[in-house]
């Protein structure tokens, strides 16, 4: 496409339009849907993607890529404004599941047989959506119990199609997320989209998720069956576990104690993986009293260099530990997310960013609340901050807004406490603290080996 | 049906509207087409907005049709409005129950009697309920179903697209072109064009009328560059003479992939509009339904 034939540059637009729907929709909605729950289940699978021909109608020509863009904006952006969520979240209901047939066609196809003859036991009705595929559960001929994902059938020739059209990705992107650095953001986005099309790549991240964090007290990552998974398929164990909804209903003590797994597995796997997994989402967590907490789908994993890290160690260390803010704004300056020179004081540069270290920045006990989170948030897109014109989130380091915008979210919806300086300063590499609390102590024996192991 | 049924903001948002209430929740029966018919794929073909306003460029090139809209429409006051009552009709007619079409049907026929007059172009006296006229907005409208799907849609065998003309003469009929009039096969659809071509001309209204469809300030702001794109399409899948008669003789024509891309993102936000998907999934499971009785 030529530019000039589409050329959307009006800000959030699409996004407006959807708004003024709002408000009469509980009026217009159909009463088809009236009665929610299992009807309205039956009818997904009345529609279920029966060839790859319903999927490449139902995700092809952009709308694949439309909620791909929908997904990083979320972790770019404060999320999407409601209205623009609304149009990504109908356009996920209007994705039904495949049909059992359709499935198996691609078990067939990528593991050589029907699922029945490939597993002792298949349950054909999927047991969760992915965003391009959809879970099964099943058990291997050997008896393990397994939790299947298939992908669609033809969606990444549709979707790399769609991704091509640069001139449409840029208009769309401008309309989405109007802040960001658009080139930029389309080649995160075709990346990241390229990633998430390749189950070797995700089954192999998992696997060293796996690996590393294998004999840890409190963090499962189910293993990988390596002889059925396949770039369209991923086997793995079947996980079980209470639900994020759940588990915000239990006790706060042992909320707390999950909230510091979760600190644990994304700040572990930053400094000691050197990978982040960057879709800290709820739906991914499974818990189970005491603070175990199961991590699932590794489709989004965002691997450092050394020279990507140590910008961000030298905040950390100017900032919480040196209290060098000439120095800090150096760090800044050399990861790219300050420009050089900017004609700002360097105590305004520090009031703007202490916010996002506000957990962190000494020791002690702190409660992580929604109120931070938000405020996280507002700072992080407070355009109209003196900074906003010379400050920039260079690609690399996209992904780690999730960690500001996602990670702080879910632990200050779960009210949780802790001394999360005193945790961190166990994690940091150049601090490496002894153990903090019971869950350090229990957690020093795995270290010792994982590092041994590394 | 005026513009106060579907209340809100531009032609997208009210066409959405339009939508959702023309798709029957509970229909008595299945209508003049049906589930099974090409009709029900026709219209929700992702090609559907080149097809509408396709036919609206190609309607508008005969000077008594276009006379007839000038001197009795209001849609210049309220042009969203009007373009979703013509939506809601087109809809409403193809999936609603027979009474629900007749209905709409009825309606229209009530106002057609009420438009004549004489056209300032050619001098001669028009009636909308003119079975000639009736026609050439029918098969107008016929004849860009087949060419946006063609360039821009699903496939449609041959015999698809002569079933399509042949389901069509029924909403010809409804709207009073008496029964066997109204071309029943793609061979008799272009036989017709030739034969009507020489009525046809650039009148002020028609040049007037294609300039304003094809910048639309009636759409929502954003979406003015979709449009764009949706114009660019529908320019192309006019026949050369109808381009030629306008000064467009050298369109270009859009790529496919590329066009379907923006009909795909329209279709997105479509689907965000309240009702929209629930209406697709409804028209949905009949068809399926439909497909494994067969």
């Amino acid at each position: 496409m030529s530019e000039p034939l589409l050329r959307v540059s009006r800000g959030l637009a699409a996004v407006r339009l959807a708004a003024r729907g709002g408000a009469r929709y509980a009026a217009n909605a159909p009463r088809l849907f009236a009665r929610a729950g299992e009807q309205r289940q039956q009818l997904r699978d009345d529609l279920a993607l029966r060839t790859a021909q319903d999927v490449a109608d139902t995700l092809g020509t952009m709308k694949g890529v439309l909620m791909k863009i929908g997904q990083l904006a979320s972790y770019v952006d404060d999320g999407l404004a409601p209205p623009a969520r609304r149009v990504l979240g109908r356009l996920q209901d209007s994705v039904p599941p495949m049909s059992p047939e359709l499935a198996a066609g691609v078990i067939a196809a990528e593991l050589g047989d029907v699922p029945e003859n490939v597993f002792s036991e298949w349950d054909p009705l999927p047991i969760a959506a992915a965003s391009i595929g959809q879970v099964h559960r099943a058990i291997t001929r050997d008896g393990r119990a397994v939790a299947v994902k298939v992908q669609y059938p033809g969606i990444a020739e549709t979707i790399a199609a769609d991704l091509g059209n640069v001139g449409l990705l840029r208009s769309l992107l401008r309309m989405a997320v109007p802040s960001q650095d658009v080139t930029e953001l389309i080649d995160e986005l075709r990346e990241r989209v390229g990633e998430e099309l390749d189950y070797l790549r995700e089954a192999d991240n998992q696997r060293q998720f796996a690996a590393y964090f294998d004999g840890h007290p409190t963090i499962t990552v189910p293993k990988i069956v390596d002889e059925l998974s396949t770039a369209r398929v991923i086997t793995s164990e079947l996980a079980t576990g209470a639900r994020y909804a759940e588990m915000l209903g239990w006790s706060q003590p042992e909320k707390d104690l999950a909230a510091e797994t979760i600190y644990r597995f994304t700040f572990r796997s930053l400094y000691e993986l050197h990978a982040f997994n960057g879709d800290p989402h709820p739906g991914n967590y499974l818990f189970e009293p005491g603070g175990q907490v199961t991590f699932l789908d590794f489709g989004l994993v965002k691997h450092f260099t050394p020279s990507e890290l140590d910008p961000l160690i030298e905040m950390i260390k100017t900032l919480c530990i040196g209290g060098d803010p000439e120095a800090f704004r150096r760090a800044m300056e050399d990861a790219g997310f300050l420009a050089p020179g900017a004609p700002i004081g360097t105590d305004q540069v520090v009031d703007h960013m202490a916010l996002f270290y506000d957990s962190i920045s000494t020791r002690g006990p702190k409660t992580m609340t929604s109120a931070y989170a938000s405020a996280v948030a507002r700072r992080y897109l407070d355009f109209k901050s003196p900074l906003a014109a010379y400050a920039k989130i260079p690609r690399s380091y996209v992904i780690l807004q999730r960690i500001n915008l996602g990670l702080f979210a879910i632990l200050g919806e779960m009210n949780a406490t802790a001394n999360w300086r005193a945790i961190s300063e166990e994690i940091w590499p150049f601090v490496a603290a002894p153990p903090s609390t019971p869950m350090g102590e229990a957690e020093a024996g795995w270290h010792a080996a994982a590092g041994a192991a590394r | 049906m005026t513009a106060e049924v579907f209340p809100g903001g531009g032609l997208f948002q009210r066409g959405a509207s339009a939508f959702a209430a023309s798709v029957p929740v509970d229909p008595a029966d299945d209508g003049f087409f049906g589930p099974g018919s090409v009709t029900w794929r026709m219209h929700a073909d992702l090609s559907a907005p080149v097809s509408g306003l396709r036919s609206l460029l190609l309607q508008a090139l005969h000077p008594l049709a276009m006379a007839g809209v000038d001197q009795h429409s209001q849609w210049r006051a309220d042009p969203a409005g009007r373009f979703a009552s013509t939506a809601a009709y087109v809809l409403t007619t193809t999936y609603g129950d027979r009474a629900a079409a007749r209905a709409a049907a009825d309606r229209v026929r009530r106002i057609h009697q009420r438009v004549r007059g004489t056209d300032p172009v050619t001098g001669r006296p028009y009636a909308a309920d003119d079975p000639d006229l009736l026609i050439w907005v029918h098969a107008a409208q016929v004849d860009s179903g087949l060419a946006a799907a063609e360039r821009y849609g699903a496939e449609f065998s041959d015999a698809d697209r002569d079933g399509y003309v042949a389901e069509m003469t029924a909403a010809a009929e409804l709207v009073g072109v008496p029964p066997g009039r109204a071309p029943a096969s793609v061979a008799a659809l272009d036989a017709y064009f030739d034969a009507v071509r020489p009525e046809l001309t650039l009148s002020p209204g028609a040049a007037d009328t294609a300039g304003y469809l094809t910048e639309m300030p009636a759409i929502e702001p954003e979406l003015t560059d979709i449009w764009q794109a949706v114009a660019a399409a529908a320019i192309a899948a006019l026949p050369g003479w109808a381009r030629d008669l306008y000064g467009w003789p050298d369109a270009v024509a859009p790529d496919r992939t590329e066009v379907r891309q923006v009909l795909g993102v329209l279709d997105a936000l479509y689907l965000g509009e309240p009702g929209v998907l629930e209406g697709r999934q409804r028209l949905a499971v009949r068809m399926r339904a439909a497909e494994s009785a067969r």
